[in-house]
């Protein structure tokens, strides 16, 4: 029939110029989540594990706290897992300025709003003989790097 | 004399004045200016002591603010190498410029004030029932995306309390449930904070979010018109109503000659009578003006005795400590760090049910508010009517709890967010951010 084909060829008319405003639409969308994020690497270096001294120390860059206990070592994340500020070491715990939340030294949770412990980040030595970290990488809460005399164990 | 001198400064400065109550109106609504006013408006709607005029003055915030946003759009850089540079000139090299970014800041906590106490007004004289709850509604979004503009705003000038805010506001969005992670992303324009950040909230503070309060605006200013004006005139005319005037003996024509009698038309007048109204140019557009002054020359004095903060320049790797949120999100702040629960092996985090669940019911139950409301008609329009008692008392308690928890945060809190009452000694914690 004459006014069928009419109504179909409007609908695919009108349908794909609607179609076509909504796609832009959704492609402007698209734009906002970024392909290529200059961000700095979730691997990197710290010093050498001879640099650091015995217990709790602060790398304020990578915010993160390394600790070492004679030969071992392991790097517990500063970033309170509640929401994101710097905890502090203070000697016997960590605590958060911003809301309040209690770690005990090993990262877990002695109170406050915090959910969860402190990330522990998996720590090697690189080749050339520097304390690497993978931050996007959470390890047991066990984990120790033991450096012996020839590199480590 | 008065009379005599008015009679010729009208006749040698005006070419023409308006002879009747017609005329009168159409010089309103044909004026540009004056149109979107109603030719006449009612005494009661203008009573000072029934509003105290707090949408005005939101209002002549909202001027103020455009106004001097625009200009200290001249001056600030969105980026994050030189925002806090362009912050520091408008302070320390700009003529003036101080006393802008001073009026901007202040202006805009006024405003969150302001909207508030205004929204108040609105709940305390139960002025939403009826089709006056579209706007409500319509004023529940405009506080929401008031305190959306303080917040984009805070962050521009890319110091500790900008990127801290960024970090802690961010990271609340990431809780929601589903859709918290992409919404952070989407927000930081990646997994850090970072340039994409700062240029983000920029544009939605400078364009979308300001369109968007002005759009709002306008619709709220259509509807008090199309609901017929304040609710402090519903009682008027219900009066009307109630109370049938008496009539003057007419005569009538009935279909076998004339009756003597009353006439049935006019037991039963609706609307409001000449004497409850008046021109709203210049009854109205006089008081207007008279509000934006005085609420501009308190925000200009305001800008002059005191300045703006600005915290040192933004320092991932140092959180201020204590770190405090400004004082109207400050309640918030003590709810998401105090809402944790565990039971069992399972933890909810305060980051949810504080900053997202608690607040998301406590909006839906505001927005809501006007078909929750059981409360009868008549205590519409009226401060604190006796039969809305329960009502007004939920939200003064509302309230007073929000004021509380303010200023605990505000005044108890200190390093490491412990609480210090006053007196007790605070201990010093390095300020080197």
């Amino acid at each position: 029939m004459d006014g069928d084909r009419r109504k179909i060829l409007r609908f695919i008319g009108k349908g794909s110029v609607l179609a076509a405003f909504l796609a832009q639409i959704g492609a402007a969308g698209r734009a906002f989540f970024p392909n290529v994020l200059y961000e700095p690497p979730s691997r990197f270096k710290l010093k050498k594990p001879d640099d650091y001294p015995d217990g709790y120390t602060l790398d304020e860059a990578h915010r993160l706290y390394v600790i070492k206990q004679k030969d071992a070592f392991h790097v517990i994340s500063a970033i309170c897992t509640h929401l994101g500020c710097n905890v502090q070491w203070r000697d016997t715990e960590f605590d958060c300025p911003c809301h309040g939340s209690r770690f005990r030294p090993d990262g877990t949770v002695i109170g406050g709003p915090a959910p969860r412990p402190l990330d522990w980040f998996a720590t090697t030595v690189s080749p050339d003989g520097y304390l690497e970290v993978d931050s996007a990488k959470d390890v047991a809460r066990d984990f120790q790097l033991v450096i012996g005399g020839n590199g480590k164990a | 004399m008065g009379a005599k001198f008015k009679a010729l400064w009208r006749k040698t400065s005006w070419a023409w004045s308006p002879e009747s109550d017609r005329e009168s109106s159409e010089a309103i609504v044909k004026n540009f200016w004056l149109h979107w006013f109603p030719a006449k408006v009612a005494r009661a709607s203008m009573d000072w002591n029934y509003s105290f005029w707090l949408g005005t003055a939101s209002a002549s915030l909202l001027m103020i603010l455009t106004v001097t946003g625009l200009m200290l759009m001249f001056f600030y850089v969105p980026s994050t190498e030189r925002a806090y540079g362009s912050i520091k000139d408008l302070q320390y090299a700009v003529s003036f410029g101080r006393i802008l970014r001073n009026q901007h800041r202040w202006a805009a906590e006024g405003m969150v004030a302001v909207v508030y106490i205004h929204m108040a007004r609105v709940f305390f004289t139960g002025a939403y029932r009826g089709t006056r709850a579209i706007n409500w509604v319509a004023g529940v979004v405009l506080f929401l995306v008031t305190l959306f503009l303080s917040f984009t705003g805070y962050l521009l000038p890319w110091d500790q309390l900008a990127f801290w805010a960024i970090t802690v506001g961010t990271s609340i969005a990431k809780q929601a449930p589903f859709v918290g992670p992409t919404i952070q992303f989407l927000l930081l324009g990646g997994h850090e904070i970072g340039q994409q950040t700062l240029l983000r909230f920029y544009v939605l503070h400078v364009f979308f979010l300001p369109v968007l309060v002005w759009i709002l605006f306008a619709y709220h200013m259509w509807r008090v018109r199309k609901d017929g004006g304040l609710a402090a005139v519903e009682g008027i005319r219900n009066a009307r109503v109630m109370v049938p005037k008496a009539t003057p003996k007419t005569k009538s024509y009935s279909l076998f000659g004339l009756t003597p009698g009353t006439s049935v038309a006019v037991m039963s007048s609706t609307g409001l009578e000449e004497s409850d109204q008046v021109f709203s140019s210049p009854n109205m557009s006089r008081r207007i003006a008279l509000v934006f002054l005085v609420v501009f020359n308190i925000t200009l004095l305001a800008a002059i005795l005191f300045n703006a903060p600005l915290e040192g320049l933004a320092n991932p790797s140092v959180t201020p400590n204590p770190a405090k949120a400004p004082w109207y999100f400050v309640w918030l702040q003590e709810l998401v760090a105090s809402t944790t629960v565990r039971f069992g092996g399972y933890t909810v985090s305060g980051a949810l049910l504080g900053g997202i669940l608690l607040p998301g019911f406590l909006l839906a139950v505001l927005t809501a508010w006007p078909w929750l409301d059981r409360s009868p008609i008549r205590a519409q329009g009226r401060w604190l009517a006796p039969e809305r008692k329960r009502q007004n008392m939920t939200f003064a308690i509302a309230t007073l709890a929000i004021i509380i928890l303010i200023m605990v945060g505000v005044y108890l809190r200190g390093p490491y967010w412990r609480i210090y009452w006053p007196g007790q000694p605070r201990p010093e914690t390095p300020r080197l951010y």
